[in-house]
């Protein structure tokens, strides 16, 4: 009887492991996939007498819930307004555009069903990417089998380029590999005295984290810093108490952290708890997130660095026109890089089928990789591996909201070193 | 793999107990509703969020100290145990086999249930103090944990005096020790798991009011935590509430201090490796003689 017992227990034990494993939010779908969340179809009532033309049909999957809710929200207003600001100009090529979206729970193996549904069973059109590297790897696999252009707005991570697929599109300024050299060069021109001399790495284990902070560490090194901790954590890591206690014990002048949101909110309470006070602090993502960062941490934000692709107050072509449209859609909110960078897409799209007069993929593709794209993150030019070929910028929180400090053409203020006490 | 120095191992062992003191009442009601019932709740996991997402309600609505609120959530869940006690594990047959399915279900409707209510997102109670600390001889002691840890003991301590000074009490651990010979003597056996059930379930709105402003969380974390106080109780003997309390603290100490010398990767599989340890070395649990079964 007790034998049975135990094997019982260990059965539960070793299911609720499977189902923490098998994704972090793999249980939690409470949105059913099957269905589209939302799909931005105001068919023109206003038709012309002509018989109408069909929608062009474009496909997405994003993290609406799971742990990347966040961001993966925040696209999703991206693709929603640029379609509605194409459809209310007349459609693309005279067709209005049908945007269907799933919610993949952050769980890539749903992401890959879901644009397996949206091509062979929705016939979509066109497909756009999801958000962050960790889906777009294994969904851009199935885009090229199938012969689909994949533009997508958050995906840049070394991984995303390496496969040899010439399908992809990365509409953010710079891959990941590169966002931190503005910060690493901004460092570099410190002068001397205050420079940092020591640092450390606390990275979740993702590769767009880890694409960003390991392109840095060696830049560091070689600029003459120390690397005195590097730690990676599983994503669903929540306490920091322990790591934390451990780096205040080796003080580091500079913190570099390969964060999402969540645990760049946990970590840093995790080190004004164990009395860390760095010189410097770089988190990957979380600063870049501008009502939420402030709401968790308040005045502890002030001085923290992270990389950009976009910033509201930026004058590039596009960029005031989708912000006055953002802020009409949604209110007066603070808009995240991520529906800024998701919107990208949608222009990159446009200009593209445009520019080729049709919907068809192959002809995309190629004209893709030949043209530079007018876009509110700037123009945009892809190589042959559909790396963006411009640079990031770096952000610096002063006096509650995110400044950009560098590079110089795009700075608004002056960065602050070393940043104060949090 | 690295020494940590005297320092840094003192402060993780600080840290270590205090979340252990946590844990241990987070596991005390898993175990107690065994020990009597012999029912595996894996729905603990997800009585612990839903009571941290009553903390954080009362926390935005009416800025309700996570701690205070605990006077609150206890008689809530109390209530809401004591009739799912009633209206649906009474009425299930053999529960050492079916009950695994049926808390599983309410498990899994609780999640999705908090899911489409509060969507996905990681929420966390943040007090004024949140971020404060006690320095204590160049330690540092985070005022929630310390807090979370002072609680527990409170609470825990309740508990024991409940089961060890009342007449209910008595009822309980005469049924835990042979549910047959408590019938005889007067025990209304349906009665003891009513309350027994309620209590355990109180037990998770403190805990889940401690872990609200501990840890962030979100409705899919209950996995997370119905996993790790299983390996609690199992480590300290299903059924023994001295043996939770000591298994917490040795898994909490544990988990910190892997953290530090081998590495942050391997901090949450500690509580895997006590586990099947425990099964493969003594599957009885620390403490398990309390619930020797008869025949």
């Amino acid at each position: 009887m007790k034998s049975k017992l135990l094997h019982l227990i260990a059965s539960i034990v070793l299911i609720s492991m499977l189902i923490t494993a098998c994704g972090p939010a793999a249980t939690a779908a409470p949105v059913a996939t099957e269905a589209p969340v939302a799909t931005t179809a105001p068919v023109a009532t206003e038709a012309p007498t002509a018989a109408p033309e069909p929608p062009i049909k474009i496909g997405a999957s994003l993290p609406l819930t799971g742990d990347f809710s966040g961001p993966g929200t925040a696209a999703k207003k991206g693709y929603d307004l640029w379609a509605d600001m194409v459809n209310k100009s007349g459609g693309l090529l005279g067709r209005q555009v049908e945007l269907t979206i799933y919610d993949n729970a952050s769980n890539p193996d749903t992401a890959v069903a879901d644009y397996e549904k949206l091509i062979t069973q929705d016939k979509v059109d066109l497909v756009v990417g999801p958000f962050s590297s960790k889906l777009v790897i294994p969904t851009s696999e199935v885009a090229n089998k199938y012969g689909y252009a994949f533009p997508e707005p958050a995906g840049g991570a070394p991984h995303v380029f390496d496969r040899g697929l010439t399908n992809i599109f990365f509409c953010q300024p710079a891959s990941s590999d590169v966002q931190g050299v503005p910060f690493v060069n901004y460092i570099m021109a410190l002068p001397e005295a205050s420079r940092p001399k020591t640092f450390a790495v606390i990275s979740q284990d993702d590769p767009f984290t880890l694409g960003v902070v390991e392109a840095m560490e060696p830049l560091l090194i070689a600029g003459g810093l120390t690397e005195v901790l590097k730690e990676k954590y599983a994503p669903d890591t929540k306490d920091f108490s322990s790591i934390a206690a451990k780096v205040a014990d080796l003080n580091p002048d500079l913190i570099l952290g390969g964060t999402m949101f969540d645990d760049s909110v946990a970590q840093i309470k995790a080190y004004i708890q164990a009395g860390y006070q760095p010189r410097g602090a770089f988190f990957t993502t979380g600063p870049s997130l501008p009502v939420e960062f402030d709401q968790a941490l308040g005045t502890a934000t002030e001085g923290i660095f992270s990389a950009m692709s976009w910033f509201e107050e930026s004058t590039t072509e596009t960029n005031p026109e989708f912000v006055a449209a953002y802020h009409a859609m949604y209110g007066s909110e603070a808009i995240a890089e991520d529906s800024a960078n998701a919107f990208t897409v949608g222009q990159v799209l446009q200009q593209a089928v445009e520019g080729t007069q049709g919907v068809d993929n192959a002809q995309l593709i190629t004209y893709m990789h030949a043209t530079t794209f007018k876009t509110v993150v700037g123009p945009l030019a892809f190589n042959e591996l559909g790396q963006p070929k411009g640079s990031f910028m770096t952000l610096q929180w002063q006096g509650g909201t995110y400044k950009i400090i560098a590079p110089d053409y795009a700075k608004q203020v002056d960065g602050i070193w070393p940043k104060p006490n949090w | 793999m690295s020494l940590p120095s005297a320092h840094l191992f003192i402060q993780t062992l600080i840290l270590g107990i205090l979340v252990g003191g946590v844990y241990a009442l987070m596991a005390s009601g898993l175990t107690l509703i065994f020990g009597v019932m012999k029912v595996i709740n894996v729905a603990h996991g997800a009585f612990l969020i839903l009571g941290a997402y009553l903390t954080y309600l009362l926390f935005q609505w009416f800025k309700l100290d996570p701690i205070i609120s605990i006077a609150i959530t206890m008689p809530l869940f109390f209530l809401f145990g004591w009739l799912l006690q009633k209206y649906v594990f009474s009425r299930i047959e053999s529960p050492e086999q079916t009950s695994v399915l049926v808390t599983f279900a309410l498990a899994l409707i609780l999640e999705g249930l908090l899911g489409a209510i509060f969507q996905t997102t990681a929420r966390s109670v943040t007090p004024s103090y949140s971020t404060a600390t006690i320095i204590l001889a160049t330690y540092r002691i985070p005022v929630t944990r310390l807090a979370g840890f002072v609680t527990a003991l409170v609470v825990l301590l309740i508990l024991y005096y409940v089961l060890e000074r009342t007449r209910l009490g008595r009822a309980v651990r005469a049924t835990i020790q042979d549910p047959r010979a408590a019938q005889l003597v007067g025990v209304k056996i349906s009665m003891v798991s009513a309350f027994t059930f309620a209590l355990g379930v109180s037990t998770a709105a403190a805990g889940g009011s401690l872990l609200s402003m501990i840890y962030t969380f979100n409705p899919a974390s209950q996995g997370d935590w119905v996993a790790k106080t299983l390996a609690i109780i199992v480590l300290g003997g299903m059924g023994s509430l001295p043996g939770a309390l000591i298994a917490s603290l040795i898994l909490g100490v544990m988990e910190q201090l892997t953290a530090i010398i081998v590495t942050l990767y391997w901090s949450p599989i500690v509580f895997y490796v006590f586990l099947f340890l425990t099964l493969i070395v003594r599957p009885q649990g620390l403490m398990g003689e309390v619930i020797r079964e008869k025949g």
